[in-house]
């Protein structure tokens, strides 16, 4: 499935404002306290686990939020549907700003917008049946009925693959695999336009993470939903990605198509993370050139003046570390945060 | 041709437990030569972790064993702890996954790295100091003349599972066992440990016995691989051979599931139904052919037998070798692709037509 293949989505309901980007985020910032002392417990800082990042993902597209443990990728898809609240900035969907809503309007915003978990083992309830777990969001939406409610259950269960007599079985009777399709039937209960899906794939087994990333492939193009894909896997992002941000201690570092971050990475950490990738083919894989970075992530606590990245740089020079490079085109053709730019096809 | 430091012939492994015995590990054979990387795969329960701890007799005292192990010539299965204790560290440097299972919290760094050189080595404390900052220097850690006096908690995890690879190089071993040395780390830090591993190679010249279910890391550091299914090894060769003309469905079949970084996402996924069989009373036949679209009425009667693919013969250890009826097929590709590109949740489709 190329790029233009998967442009127009079939059902015209989420595409009914052409070009309007349907989330827009800007400037969103999001510290979390950090506690000290022996007896009587202050603030002494703060984690700042999310800075000043802003982006549009257009309606019918997949844009993949990607980078390493610590980097806000989680936090800023928990941020964008306000499951946490952002401490600045705003979250605009289909025009709407969320950030400043109520919690009555914001549940109704929730109808448009849900949210998928990594975990299929943690996010279901052990001691409910699959289906009551799936009519759920219709009930606290109040759109249950006794005679439209059982069918919209099962025609959900169709939809992920499951069998619709699976609905008075309990979560232990189904694998991995499974359960993430029935953690993706609740999201897609409701007909929501926007999915955010935090590392959907990460705890399945290879075989059977394929099944998944197909499924999520067929539905939004049946249903021409929108997603904020949550990830680190680079590999699984681009093959289901239209767009791709890649993030670094809070910030996004480049940004850009598919094509623009996969073959024509221009930020010095981008070609390390891709370069990291092992590739499961022995020539190519041998044959790579492979950029290994020095040190550790710097704390999020106290991160580095300038550009964050500039400690574990090889290109760092004095600029790097006075003045913080903004994400723009810098000749690219995509925007990136760096000072010294340049195009290197470290995927090969 | 020089002799193999490690010979693993027939080896199984039997857990009993209150629903009948495991057969964790069915009839292993493996050998490994002098400065080889050998690569172990297989999805969770294929029995690639226990062959490591069987090898290593770091097996609960439940656990039955049979078959033999051999270090340089020596047996190891049915050694005491006491027999065990200078091939572990010596002979047989072990890495796990998680750093924070083989150091220990409460004690530095340099005081765990100096233990393991006293425990083989004869020199004063002031000399093990010297080489455990050398050892550190080799495995990237910054600042090792200070860094030697942190505890494990003060470190990230990569930078931990460096020390755990520096430990491991510190009595020159002859084999470095690692079992998914990189599976819990992100990809720069598994960039950084996998170099940590290589240079570690390069010093000791040891052997690698590398475990783990990341094909690409297999692709890019191991000589030849095994692939595990069902506590069997159901295909074995040389890293190219295995990876360009695979012989058996199942790695025909990861190979095609995997998402690739360089590949432009146009092509569908190719999924593997069902799931890996239950160790516990296994059906006879082969035991991937509940999940195999190739699968006649012979493959759920016969367990087939390792056999050379490609005019090669067993007997030659770098032969391409698969346990499969159809493996000379799938092998010279003329069954086409064997799984389709679905996304239909095909998990129970084993147990369905079983």
């Amino acid at each position: 499935m190329t790029d233009t293949e998967l442009d127009p989505a079939p059902n015209g309901s989420a595409l009914e404002v052409p070009n309007a980007p349907l989330l827009e985020v800007r400037d969103l910032v999001k510290h979390f306290p950090v506690r000290g002392g022996s007896i009587r417990r202050h603030k002494i800082g703060d984690v700042h686990a999310v800075c000043g990042i802003s982006f549009d993902l257009e309606a019918g597209r997949t844009l993949g939020l990607v980078g390493e443990s610590g980097c806000g990728k989680s936090t800023t898809g928990r941020t964008v549907l306000q499951l946490t609240r952002p401490t600045s900035g705003s979250v605009r969907y289909d025009g709407t700003e969320l950030s400043t809503l109520d919690g009555r309007e914001l549940q109704r915003m929730r109808r448009q917008i849900q949210f998928v978990f990594q975990d299929p083992y943690a996010s279901l309830d052990p001691k409910m049946t699959v289906g009551l777990q799936i009519r759920e969001p219709l009930e606290v939406h109040g759109l249950w009925t006794k005679t439209s409610g059982p069918k919209a259950v099962a025609d959900v269960l169709k939809q992920v693959g499951l069998s619709p007599s699976h609905v008075n079985r309990y979560p232990n009777e189904f694998s991995g695999g499974q359960r993430q399709r029935i953690g993706i039937a609740r999201a897609l209960i409701l007909r929501p336009r926007l999915l955010v899906l935090d590392e959907p794939v990460s705890a399945l087994d290879v075989s059977i993470q394929a099944g998944v990333v197909n499924l999520l492939e067929d539905l939004q193009q049946e249903m021409g939903l929108t997603y904020l894909f949550v990830a680190h896997d680079l590999s699984v992002v681009r093959h289901i990605c239209h767009r791709v941000a890649v993030m670094y201690l809070g910030k996004i570092v480049e940004i850009g198509d598919r094509a623009d971050i996969y073959d024509r990475p221009t930020h010095p950490y981008t070609q390390a993370l891709l370069s990291a990738v092992p590739i499961p083919d022995p020539h190519k894989e041998r044959a790579r050139k492979r950029i290994v970075l020095e040190g550790d992530v710097p704390s999020p606590i106290n991160p580095p003046t300038g550009c964050r990245f500039r400690t574990r740089c090889w290109k760092a020079q004095e600029v790097c570390a006075n003045e913080e490079p903004a994400l723009i085109e810098r000749g690219q053709g995509h925007p990136v945060a760096c000072h010294f730019p340049e195009i290197d096809r470290v995927v090969g | 041709m020089t002799e193999p430091v490690l010979e693993v012939d027939n080896l199984q492994v039997t857990f009993p437990t209150a629903d009948g015995d495991v057969l964790a590990v069915r009839g292993v054979s493996f050998d490994l030569r002098p400065g080889e990387v050998l690569g172990i795969v297989g999805e969770s329960g294929s029995g690639k972790s226990v062959t490591s701890l069987a090898v290593m007799g770091l097996l609960p005292r439940t656990a039955q064993l049979s078959g033999s192990v051999k270090f340089q010539g020596d047996a190891l299965l049915g050694r005491s702890e006491k027999q065990m204790m200078p091939v572990r560290g010596r002979g047989i440097a072990m890495i796990f996954q998680d750093p924070m299972t083989s150091l220990n919290p409460v004690y530095k760094i340099g005081w765990q790295i100096i233990e393991a050189i006293q425990a083989h080595q004869d020199v004063d404390k002031g000399k093990a100091r010297e080489i455990a900052i050398d050892l550190l220097t080799r495995v990237g850690i910054p600042n090792p003349t200070e860094r030697i006096d942190s505890y494990p908690h003060e470190f990230s995890g990569g930078m931990r599972q460096r020390v755990v690879i520096a430990i491991a190089m510190a009595n020159d071993p002859d084999i470095i066992l690692a079992d998914e040395p990189t599976t819990a780390l992100d990809v720069t830090v598994q960039a950084q440990v996998l170099e940590s591993l290589r240079s570690a190679l390069e010093v000791t010249h040891a052997s690698l016995l590398l475990i783990t279910h990341d094909l690409g890391v297999v692709a890019g550091i191991a000589d030849s691989v095994i692939v595990m299914y069902g506590g069997r090894v159901v295909e074995r060769g040389q890293v190219d051979d295995v990876f360009y003309t695979p012989a058996m469905p199942y790695t025909s079949g990861l190979l095609a599931s995997l998402p690739r970084l360089d590949s432009d996402g146009s092509e569908r996924l190719r999924p593997i139904p069902g799931s890996p069989p239950a160790m516990v009373d296994l059906p006879p036949g082969c035991p991937f052919a509940p999940r195999c679209p190739l699968s006649t009425d012979i493959c759920h009667e016969v367990e087939p037998a390792l056999v050379a693919v490609g005019g090669g013969s067993v007997e030659d250890r770098t032969a391409h070798l698969a346990a499969c009826h159809f493996a000379e097929d799938v092998f010279a590709g003329t069954v086409g692709p064997i799984f389709a590109a679905t996304s239909e949740d095909l998990e129970d489709a084993g147990v369905e037509a079983g």
